[in-house]
């Protein structure tokens, strides 16, 4: 029955304030974040004239004359100002020794230089290519970073290319990544679901006492589960000594910053996240439909795998989902636990924000897995067999 | 055949427990490294950490920082759910946009957060923080509380109503007592959830709102001492703290 | 109930209101006693409350406060390229050499943004009683096979490629002049790659010392004043200053802090000879103070200083990754995720 008009707007009025925070603080943030990925405001906020002017200049040959004398002179006059920095920072991630070219032009340039004056300091300047370069960038937009994050690259005349052979390592990261979001969920998959189905097959007593200890580890918290393991895998620590005192090995093995203990603690953590929802399917099945088939003549695992698996597959993929989701966003433990080589996108997108203050490469690599979260549960959601 | 699944399903549960397991003798230990078996017991890694000045720093930061974000989390959160429950329009999509936090991979929301903060002002800041982790925290509450509207016939409210009273009156005297213990599960999940935050933490809280999971990711780096352990223990008391109180206020309605 | 809320939410509005004097470093022993001595010794004297934290160096803070006029940071302690970088990239106040005492400090003591701190080193070192007889040379640091073991270096390009090419042969001297070669650059990264799997990487000075002590690692390259205490408190770790690599850390103040002033005092008395030879009886610091770096008793007593043992290491030139750093950082960090 349809709720009456007034109540409908009351109802509606009182979800507002929590509508307002999640619009505030999430989804006009990851707007931004979108708009952070394309964002090119360095030159044109530290150069101001020289950006009016290569906009103006239509990419053929060289600009005109006043071109390169405005330039020299707000690059002096950004260095004695200390604003240069982070245009130098930009235009060095585009091009590789532009940093050391901009600081020698901005030093040497007297406060009003002649036009002339740069090519006759550094060849560069009379290449087309650097031009080229500071024009893009002072356009205020730019697909570099999106680019970057996938090893692509932009070439002297805008066109896109592949990064050179070594210089390539998002692709290779978003690949880890994905792998070990798919083999923990796998792993959580193979593991869970026997443990969901001897559970929700106990009585109410024991299930309830059962779900309990399911829902401990759950509650406590990642960083803690993860430090558990942290303490745990020490060279001298109780998991080494136990595999001493037991005679499985001779001396203490590595199990710190390997791939295994990346993949055991990530495989923990998220266990209950596929065991709870399971549970709740497998107990809701009919188990009159189990009985008929077995009155009918099928054998036990022909029960199972035409009746009981395809009743609970809606309940592995919902479970699988969230186990992916979260695998793939994982920061914490891989950074722990793991080698130099084990570290997810997540690390990356953290690296540039706290380590190189490069919110374009930032946002761009988090646009892209967001991009791929997005596919993968769409696909999931079409894939799905019947749709609640 | 159920013998093999019972035996594999509790040696699960035990690998699932059992870090948890070891982590609580070692906070014990009265030697300086964590190896089992202990030389001794001793309480002097819990006398660190309360006499410690950085872990009680976060202690009660971490307080501060979860009790507020509770008050807001779950006034709005129970606010959004009643409205739903009483019919507000397009409700799947309401739902949706609400839960939209926990369906984000949390580095995402870190980073979206943190570029969007920064330019008002809100990084280094404990409303900043309250702010995003109550955004966090949020769906749960809607979820729980909307699970509580479910537990009874919404009919009373409408029956309150023809009978004459006003809505300010339903809402206070018939709603909110009914919905009582479920909007008290969702606000210690609330608070669970602040208080194991440690991703946006990172990113965003300065200084002065140093939660205790950024000490413990701290101290993994500085000397490994069981201090970390003596904090890990203390952290799960107060999860399961909240896991008990949830577990009852859940089985009350 | 109703009043308790409107007074939370006033709290929670309230603004960052004018905070403490705040230095950073880089934390460990010396913070511990720079703590005692020199920013305590500061508020003592002038009644000014200072606050400490900890900071693994990363720019991008500190790039971020300023970027955002959002500072929490007055003085940083910065190593000499960073010092550099960052006074062009408008980082830092330029020094104030009114308030602080440009005279006082040793030659190359001083630049436009930064006065001189301490010195620094690392040496590589392992314990004795896991290893007896370890690698005393670069060179003999890359024997996997006469010694086994994880080997863990600092997280970056600095410092790791200027051990690649000792080990690779290269001698101390030229070690800068190969590098800023694109060969040289790739003999680094080529010499590196040959004990890749053996390799991890630390980013907090704590670190080296907790591996190695848990036997995580077998060797490791860390700060040597750190080692050296660990050594003095019974720690079997053989001081190698023959594998030194050594620099200059400086005191700077932060652009747009808005305690410029203290800052500055607190940077004049912090470099001042009476709190560093305070200092100095607990801590084996090498300052850039010319009255402490020179004084023959302190020397005498602090067989660690870095200072003393300059000439069996290697100094990292300043002016090369400020050049070059860029560049180089950019590529490493894509060559230790492959």
């Amino acid at each position: 029955m349809t709720p009456r008009k007034p109540v409908a707007r009351l109802g509606l009025l009182l979800t507002l304030p929590a509508l307002l925070l999640v619009a505030f603080a999430l989804l006009l943030p990851l707007g931004l974040n979108l708009a952070t990925a394309v964002r090119d405001p360095e030159l044109a906020a530290t150069l101001p004239r020289s950006a009016a002017l290569l906009r103006q200049w239509d990419g053929i040959g060289l600009p005109e004359d006043a071109a390169f004398a405005t330039l020299a002179e707000e690059l002096h006059t950004a260095l004695e100002d200390q604003r240069i920095g982070s245009l130098i920072a930009r235009l060095n991630f585009e091009r590789a020794g532009m940093r050391t070219l901009l600081l020698r032009t901005a030093r040497a340039m007297p406060a009003a230089p002649a036009s002339m004056a740069l090519p006759a300091l550094d060849p560069q300047w009379g290449d087309p290519a650097t031009w080229h370069i500071l024009r893009r960038a002072s356009l205020g937009i730019t697909p570099l970073y999106l680019l970057r994050a996938l090893d692509l690259d932009l070439a002297a005349d805008g066109a896109i290319i592949a990064q050179p052979a070594g210089q390539g390592v998002f692709l290779n990261l978003f690949a880890r990544s994905f792998a070990i979001a798919v083999v923990v969920t796998g792993l959580c998959v193979l593991i869970g679901y026997p443990v969901a189905h001897a559970i929700a097959g106990l009585s109410p007593g024991w299930g309830r006492a059962a779900m309990a200890l399911v829902l401990v580890p759950f509650w406590i918290s990642i960083l803690v589960r993860t430090t558990a393991w942290f303490i745990l895998l020490q060279h001298d620590g109780p998991i080494n000594a136990a595999l001493l005192a037991f005679g499985l090995i001779d001396a203490p093995a590595q199990l710190m910053f390997t791939r295994f203990a990346v993949l055991l603690a990530m495989v923990h953590v998220l266990l209950p996240f596929i065991i709870l929802p399971l549970v709740g399917v497998m107990r809701r099945i009919d188990r009159g439909l189990l009985r008929a088939a077995a009155s009918l003549g099928a054998p036990a695992w022909r029960r199972f795998a035409f009746v009981y698996l395809p009743l609970t597959l809606p309940g592995v993929g919902a479970g699988a989902l969230i186990v992916f989701m979260m695998a793939i966003g994982f920061y914490i433990t891989p950074a722990l636990l793991g080698g130099a080589t084990d570290q997810m996108v997540s690390a990356a997108i953290a690296d540039y924000v706290n380590g190189s203050l490069n919110w374009g490469m930032a946002s761009a690599l988090s646009v892209w897995l967001l991009v791929g979260c997005a596919l993968i549960v769409s696909a999931a959601y079409y894939l799905a067999p019947s749709r609640r | 055949m159920k013998l093999i699944s019972r035996l594999f399903a509790s040696l699960i549960l035990l690998f699932m427990l059992a870090p948890l397991l070891v982590v609580l003798p070692l906070s014990f230990s009265a030697g300086p490294s964590m190896t089992l078996p202990i030389p001794g017991l001793s309480l002097r890694w819990y006398q660190d950490f309360f006499t410690g000045a950085r872990w009680l720093l976060a202690a009660r930061n971490s307080l501060i920082v979860g009790t507020l974000t509770t008050l807001v989390a779950t006034s709005l959160g129970t606010l959004a759910a009643i409205g739903i429950a009483i019919g507000a329009p397009r409700a799947r999509l309401l739902l949706a946009a609400l839960c939209l936090p926990v369906v984000v991979p949390s580095v995402i929301a870190a980073l979206a957060i943190y570029l969007a903060f920064i330019r008002v002002g809100l990084t280094n800041s404990l409303a900043g923080l309250v702010l995003a982790h109550s955004v966090l925290g949020l769906p749960y509450v809607v979820l729980t509380v909307l699970a509580g509207t479910k537990q009874f016939d919404l009919g009373l409210l409408r029956a309150a109503a023809s009978l004459g009273a006003s809505r300010f009156i339903i809402l206070r005297r018939i709603l909110l007592p009914l919905l009582a213990p479920a909007i008290g599960a969702g606000a210690l999940f609330a608070f669970a959830i602040s208080f194991d935050e440690l991703i946006v933490a990172l990113f965003i809280a300065g200084p002065e709102q140093f939660t205790l999971p950024r000490q413990m990711l701290a101290s993994t780096r500085e000397f490994l001492s069981p201090t970390l352990a003596a904090a890990a223990v203390l952290v799960s008391l107060v999860s399961l703290a909240l896991l008990g109180g949830f577990a009852l206020l859940q089985r009350r309605r | 109930m109703f009043r308790k809320l409107v007074l939370i939410a006033c709290l929670v509005a309230t603004p960052a209101l004018a905070r403490d004097l705040t230095v950073v470093a880089g934390g460990g022993g010396f913070q511990d006693n720079a703590r005692k001595h020199l920013f305590q010794g500061f508020a003592q004297a002038t009644g000014q409350k200072v606050v400490d934290d900890i900071y693994d160096g990363e720019q991008a803070k500190i790039a971020a406060m300023v970027k955002n006029h959002d500072v929490t940071w007055d003085v940083v302690m910065v190593e000499a390229p960073e010092m550099v970088r960052g006074c062009e990239d408008g980082l830092f106040e330029k020094m104030d050499w009114s308030i602080v005492d440009k005279a006082k400090f040793i030659p190359n003591g001083t630049a436009t943004c930064g006065a001189g701190a301490v010195g620094w080193g690392v040496t590589v070192f392992y314990d004795t009683k896991r290893i007896a007889n370890g690698p005393t040379t670069y060179a003999q640091l890359w024997d996997t096979k006469t010694w086994p073991g994880k080997r863990l270096l600092r997280n970056g390009a600095k410092m790791t490629l200027e051990i690649a090419l000792l080990a690779d042969g290269v001698p101390a001297a030229d070690v800068y002049k190969v590098l800023a070669t694109p060969a040289g650059q790739d003999r680094a990264f080529a010499k590196l790659d040959a004990i890749k799997p053996n390799l991890v990487w630390w980013k907090s000075g704590a670190q080296p010392l907790q591996l190695v002590g848990s036997g995580d690692v077998a060797f490791a390259v860390g700060y040597v004043g750190r080692t050296a205490k660990a050594a003095q408190d019974g720690a079997a770790y053989p001081l190698l200053w023959q594998t030194m690599l050594f620099s200059f850390d400086f005191w700077t103040v932060v652009k747009g802090s808005p305690n410029v002033t203290q800052a500055m005092k607190l940077v004049n008395y912090m470099t001042d000879a009476a709190p560093l030879r305070a200092l100095a009886q607990d801590w084996a610091v090498s300052p850039a103070t010319t009255a402490v770096a020179q004084d023959p008793a302190i020397r005498a007593k602090n067989k660690a200083m870095v200072a003393e043992h300059a000439a069996d290491g290697l100094f990292i030139d300043t002016e090369f990754w400020v050049q070059y750093g860029d560049d180089l950082e950019r590529r490493f960090a894509a060559w230790v995720a492959r």
